[in-house]
């Protein structure tokens, strides 16, 4: 295999979580609302999240805690979705 | 008959939680074949319809909310959307979720396939307040769009009317459009498709591939390695991939699914007029009470329970049908065919056997329909919602609790419920911790020894085993992460679908769909299993015992008839005696008193004995029974393992109730009714065999170490053939073996080596 076609891998325009800097969605409560400025976290875990609708820009509100105080329930696009605090954790918000 | 055209194709492609099935089972009725996507085990459900003259083949694909391919789900989908090239495609959409659902029609629209958008859940919009102008929805995405609501069927007809006149219009081929990204990124897109059109020669599959390698998709790049060309087009991506990070910022792949998001918006702002009226979101009312922070607990608790109440106590009665049923059939049999090998591997071997597991199929339906009720409702995201941060400890989805709690039940329908879980990594998680939950059929055998060698504390006892199953599960949960399975988990991200009202027929289906596997196994590995046990038992034919059974028999006969005779002679002389004795009044001798009570001496004379030799003879049958199932193959394996058990302090016995206990735990029981000879319709509360296992030299300390053993050593028959159904092969199944006998074995040694040097229960 001619290992010249392949494409190199460059290192990603990438936001490492020890740099991201601010507001995290997990810092929210119940009810409050927050503009997405940055998300951290793999490569999967950003485009999963954009595919579910949490793309930057987007406003969140965080719905409520599960019992257990996790995860959380959010409300984007009109509908109800759930992450995992540590996860939240990877989502940098301005309050909004 | 006249000749039919060659079925046109149709793949049904939707979110998670849109009604994709529901709008599938509409459409194909139940003319339905469910399988396996081939090398995964992805249920694949295919049906047929006609309309119009034509007839289509429609499957029905995973639900994933993106082709992206990161799923095993989304693989399929997107596998056979590409490569199988379906006729038409039928995307189904939540109407009361438009946005976070139009991200997978975006990239359908790019597959470039003709399609139809079937606007599913109209009526939930409604009550949302949503307007949604369908027409206009239908010219920006260049595809009819058909309002419906599945679950009343309301728009199907009109769905497949569609579906003809796509397929028959030519022109409904102009009405296709292209996705149109931000400038710059468009400008990125011709310049790569123009690029690859080269070699292509297909305009609408170039700009596709643009964009795939613009996402840098891992296929889309080894598709394009492979041509010719391919050296220019992998630079130029290069180049484009790496302009758009630095104009916007951010990855390319984040980029376009922005800019996918940002196409939608748009779609959105023209066609629909949200009422966006939060007090008519009613689920989010309901979720105020059941996923409530001090009421979710309460009321997740109170739905287990209710779903175990119904499962187990609603299935006993059809149990007890089919147990009956099951005995009949067996006496039936048994007096049409004459006595022979072939008749006894019908009845007791074939029928004995898969009887003995059929019994579980009220409980397996049962289940499978809450389960599909939990599903169909919504209720099921909560599951996960409100357990997950359990369940997350031992590297686990919040929806395995599911399965786990079920595996107290039966581990069989467990297993198979570990369907419900998205990821194949967490599907083989609980697979293997699923055994480790002390099945229903287990308690019988927990009663028997419990209650023979800790009568005072059997409850305490048997819960325990409970608890010990739970925490090895755990630890084995957290193993298996840390080892075997690590690394592959994903992340949570879980839709909190809206509440729905699930229809009957779609319960019934889904019940079915999953009840019918257990049927085929029971026909297959079940019925295999049931034979050799059974021909364990059977051969070899004459065995040499040590005891003329049948000269004692006729002894203790000729013994009790002389016993018999001699009373009533007796009898005879004392009413001589007495009647000579007897002053005359007005009635004969018969009628007096003294003659009464002297029949009444003979009669429980006689019954006294009688009594005793039934019990002597019985006796007598059950020691032939155990001598000879001793001699018997069965007992002789139980030999040829006895020194694999025997540093536990297990007997052979023990070793032939374990063997035959691999068939279905509860058969230990049994098994030990046939070795004491107390019969095999013993149950665990017969006082003979609980009188029998404590004088057969068990000490409660080797009792102790049994009952751990049986917890946790190889899961039965059925279990392991579900374990290997939905692992899709014999790796997990062969590991998921020997770890649990070699736990079994390493925990049932540490209890008797320990135990014996503290001088414990000996």
């Amino acid at each position: 295999m001619n290992m010249f076609n392949r494409p190199r891998r460059r290192p990603r325009h990438r936001i490492s979580d020890e740099n991201l800097e601010g507001l995290r969605l997990s810092d929210l409560g119940p009810g409050e609302r927050g503009r997405v400025l940055e998300i951290g976290g793999s490569e999967s875990f950003r485009v999963r999240l954009m595919e579910m609708g949490l793309t930057l820009e987007e406003i969140v509100e965080v719905d409520k805690y599960a019992p257990l105080q996790d995860p959380m329930e959010l409300i984007v696009r009109r509908y109800h979705l759930s992450l995992r605090r540590k996860d939240a954790q990877k989502i940098v918000v301005e309050r909004a | 008959m006249t000749t039919i055209a060659k079925a046109v194709t149709l793949g049904v492609a939707g979110n998670p939680n849109c009604g994709k099935t529901t709008i599938f089972n509409a459409l194909t009725g139940a003319r339905q074949h469910v399988g396996n996507w081939p090398g995964v085990t992805v249920e694949r459900k295919e049906g047929r319809f006609k309309t119009d003259g034509l007839e289509f083949l429609a499957i029905d694909l995973p639900g994933t909310y993106s082709l992206a391919a990161y799923s095993v789900e989304e693989k399929i989908a997107r596998n056979y959307l590409i490569e199988d090239e379906p006729g038409i495609v039928i995307n189904v959409i939540d109407a009361s979720n438009l946005e976070r659902n139009l991200f997978l029609t975006t990239q359908l629209i790019e597959l470039g396939q003709p399609m139809v958008i079937a606007l599913n859940m109209m009526d939930m919009a409604d009550e949302k307040g949503m307007e949604i102008d369908t027409e206009t929805l239908g010219t920006l995405l260049g595809a009819p769009v058909v309002p419906l609501v599945g679950r009343t069927g309301e728009g199907i007809d009109l769905l497949k009317q569609k579906i003809a006149r796509v397929i028959q219009d030519e022109s409904e081929k102009a009405r296709r459009i292209q996705i149109q990204y931000p400038r710059d990124i468009e400008a990125e897109i011709i310049t790569l498709s123009q690029l690859i059109n080269r070699d292509l020669d297909d305009a609408g599959r170039a700009r596709w591939f643009a964009i795939k390698l613009l996402e840098q998709d891992a296929d889309a790049e080894g598709f394009i390695n492979d041509l010719q060309g391919s050296a220019p087009i992998l630079e130029q991506a290069e180049d484009s991939i790496q302009r758009i990070e630095r104009l916007f910022s951010d990855t390319s792949k984040a980029v376009i699914a922005h800019a996918r998001y940002g196409f939608i918006q748009g779609a959105f702002r023209e066609c629909v007029n949200t009422g966006d009226r939060v007090d008519t979101d009613y689920s989010r009312n309901i979720d105020k009470i059941v996923t409530n922070r001090w009421l979710g607990i309460p009321i997740f608790a109170a739905m287990m329970w209710l779903m175990f109440k119904l499962t187990y106590d609603l299935g006993s009665f059809p149990m007890d049908w089919i147990d009956s049923g099951v005995a009949g059939l067996m006496n039936l049999l048994s007096g049409i065919m004459p006595e022979s090998m072939f008749a006894s591997l019908v009845v007791d071997g074939a029928i004995g056997g898969v009887g003995a597991i059929a019994v579980f199929l009220p409980n397996i339906f049962i289940l499978f329909f809450v389960i599909a009720f939990l599903e169909d409702s919504g209720y099921m995201a909560r599951v996960a919602f409100i357990m997950d941060r359990v369940m997350h400890n031992i590297g686990l989805h919040g929806k395995a609790f599911i399965p786990m709690v079920m595996g107290f039940g039966c581990n069989v329908p467990a297993i198979m419920g570990t369907r419900i879980l998205e990821s194949r990594r967490d599907r083989l998680v609980t697979v293997l911790l699923n055994p480790f939950m002390s099945c229903s059929a287990r308690l019988p055998v927990y009663v028997l020894v419990a209650g023979a060698f800790f009568p005072q504390n059997a409850p305490t006892v048997i819960f325990s085993m409970y608890v010990l199953g739970v925490l090895t599960a755990i630890a084995s949960g957290k193993l298996f992460s840390k080892t075997i399975l690590s690394g592959l988990s994903k992340p949570f991200v879980l839709e909190l679908p809206p509440y729905q009202r699930p229809t009957i027929r779609s319960l019934l289906i889904h019940t079915w769909e999953r009840g019918s596997l257990f049927i085929r196994k029971m026909g297959t590995v079940i019925l295999v299993g049931s034979i050799i046990v059974w021909a364990l038992g059977y051969f070899p034919r004459q065995v040499e015992l040590d005891h003329d059974y049948d000269s004692e028999r006729s002894k203790l006969a000729d013994e009790s008839r002389m016993a018999i005779t001699t009373i009533q002679d007796r009898f005879e002389e004392s009413v001589d005696l007495a009647r000579a004795a007897y002053v005359s009044t007005m009635l004969p001798f018969e009628e007096s008193k003294a003659y009464t009570s002297l029949v009444q001496q003979r009669d429980s004379l006689q019954w006294g004995i009688e009594q005793s030799i039934v019990k002597e003879i019985g006796l007598l049958d059950h020691q032939q029974a155990a001598e000879t199932s001793s001699k018997k193959l069965i007992g002789q394996v139980g030999r040829v393992f006895e020194p694999l058990v025997a540093p536990l302090g297990f007997s052979w016995r023990e070793s032939v109730a374990l063997i035959t206990g691999f068939v279905a735990k509860e058969i230990v029981v049994s098994t030990y009714g046939v070795l004491f000879g107390v019969g095999n319709e013993a149950d665990e509360s017969n006082q003979g065999l609980i009188s029998s296992l404590r004088s057969s030299g068990m000490t409660p300390l080797v009792a102790l170490g049994f009952l751990v053993f049986t917890l946790l050593y190889t899961p039965c028959l059925a279990t392991v053939a579900a374990i290997r159904r939905e692992t899709g092969g014999w790796g997990y199944t062969l590991f998921s073996i020997a770890y649990s006998f070699s736990l079994a074995w390493l925990l049932a040694f540490g209890i008797y080596r320990v135990g014996g040097w503290l001088n414990w229960l000996s």
